[in-house]
């Protein structure tokens, strides 16, 4: 079959799915549930093959795959196999104890990865870039970092207990976090926006290439 | 010998964590050990994902031989995946030129599917938004919906709009950016409170 053939097949293909999708704007039906159920396997198995052809392969042609593999290579090769094993045995209820070895290998790594970069990609970035905005724009500024401290004080339940035992947030906390919440609205509904007008971009391209197969 | 393992998990989590910690700081000496074992999680994470994968397709085998309620749609999803892997692995073993074939299912299914769904969910998005208000006026639905409909006409860029351009350019500038730094900072705390948790064996959810 010749490239040119495959694509006009890949866009008829292309076509009767789109239907397919859209059709749940009817009803939830059968042939909608078919297509979902179709991509899931497809992308499942793409997923898969990625993992083995992109990481598994190469590292295995590094390690225990090597032309004369040296001791290290070996072991090298095998730790990923052995705490893998280890994740498995989590499945079986009397060697689960034995699998969160392999689990705590995971989360030592992960950890110590995520601890580095949410204090060097995030925290560090996010407040220095707050605090040089207010040389920017004093205005602006201010309002960026009011609302950012305040949408933290939002999610913090801070209280005291009255002398009558009732346990309530102290009015500076209130104050600062109804203005807090009035940022996080305002943010929400921006991120909606934004979340509409994406999706309706993807919706005109997709009625588009409808129309342009019906249409020729 | 759940106790021992318990330590020894927590000792792993430790040593690991420490280890990946100081090579990940610009010129340490651990910085190649560090390497290795970020290598290593990447590579239990490709057989994680690989696991997962022939997990699913073993469930979906199961409830068609089972003939369990919906059926056909296992059978689907068990098919269309076999047939990825087998013409993946036909193109790899040269028994046909290039990755014609894969990219044809790639683009054909992946790309058309992924996209419609994303279509969808306009349509949806906007209903929400519409019963929003239908549901139950509150003072933060009323935000919402005003802040809303300011940042979409924001975006047609109408010449007749200019004040509602700028209110638009300037809410997703200044406040909903506060608002987003605020969050990210948040979960930006919460996980490093938590990691250090972790990493000082506080936390138990791996031992128990």
């Amino acid at each position: 079959m010749t490239p040119q053939a495959l694509d006009a097949i890949g866009v008829w293909v292309g076509f009767i799915l789109t239907l397919l999708i859209f059709s749940y704007l009817l009803t939830d039906n059968f042939l909608y549930r078919l297509t979902v159920y179709l991509f899931v396997g497809v992308a499942a198995a793409y997923t898969g093959v990625v993992a083995v052809e992109g990481v598994l392969l190469p590292w295995l042609r590094g390690t225990l795959l090597a032309p004369a593999p040296q001791t290290g290579q070996i072991v090298l090769g095998l730790i990923p196999l052995l705490v893998g094993g280890l994740l498995l045995l989590k499945a079986i209820p009397a060697l689960a104890p034995l699998g969160n070895l392999g689990l705590a290998f995971l989360i030592g790594i992960g950890t110590a990865v995520a601890l580095i970069g949410t204090i060097s990609g995030t925290l560090i970035p996010l407040v220095y870039s707050s605090g040089a905005a207010i040389g920017d724009d004093f205005v602006n500024g201010l309002i960026l970092i009011l609302g950012t401290i305040t949408t933290l004080l939002y999610f913090q339940y801070l209280s005291v207990k009255t002398p009558e035992g009732e346990v309530v947030r102290p009015l500076l906390v209130r104050v600062a976090g109804g203005i807090g919440q009035i940022f996080l609205i305002v943010t929400f509904a921006s991120l909606y926006a934004g979340a509409i007008l994406s999706s309706l971009t993807i919706v005109s391209e997709r009625i588009a290439f409808l129309l342009a197969r019906v249409l020729g | 010998m759940r106790r021992v393992l318990a330590v020894l998990a927590s000792s792993l989590v430790l040593a690991l964590g420490l280890v990946t910690l100081w090579g990940l700081f610009p010129g340490s000496p651990a910085a190649p050990a560090a390497a290795v074992l970020i290598q290593l999680v990447v590579i239990v994470s490709a057989v994680a994902v690989l696991v997962g994968v022939l997990n699913l397709l073993w469930v979906h085998l199961q409830r068609v031989i089972n003939g369990d309620p919906g059926w056909p749609y296992s059978l689907v999803l068990f098919l269309a995946a076999l047939i990825v892997i087998a013409l993946v692995t036909v193109e790899r073993l040269g028994l046909v030129a290039g990755d014609q074939l894969s990219g044809f299912l790639f683009s054909a299914v992946q790309v058309s599917v992924e996209s419609a769904l994303a279509g969808l969910l306009a349509f949806f998005l906007i209903f929400a938004a519409a019963r929003l208000l239908r549901h139950r006026v509150t003072w933060a639905a009323v935000l919402f919906v005003i802040t809303l409909l300011i940042v979409l006409l924001g975006w047609l860029r109408l010449p007749a709009l200019g004040f509602v351009n700028d209110l638009s350019a300037w809410i997703r500038d200044v406040p909903a950016a506060a608002g987003a730094r605020g969050l990210l900072i948040g979960i930006a705390l919460g996980a490093a409170a938590t990691g250090v948790r972790v990493l000082l064996g506080q936390d138990p959810s791996y031992r128990e």
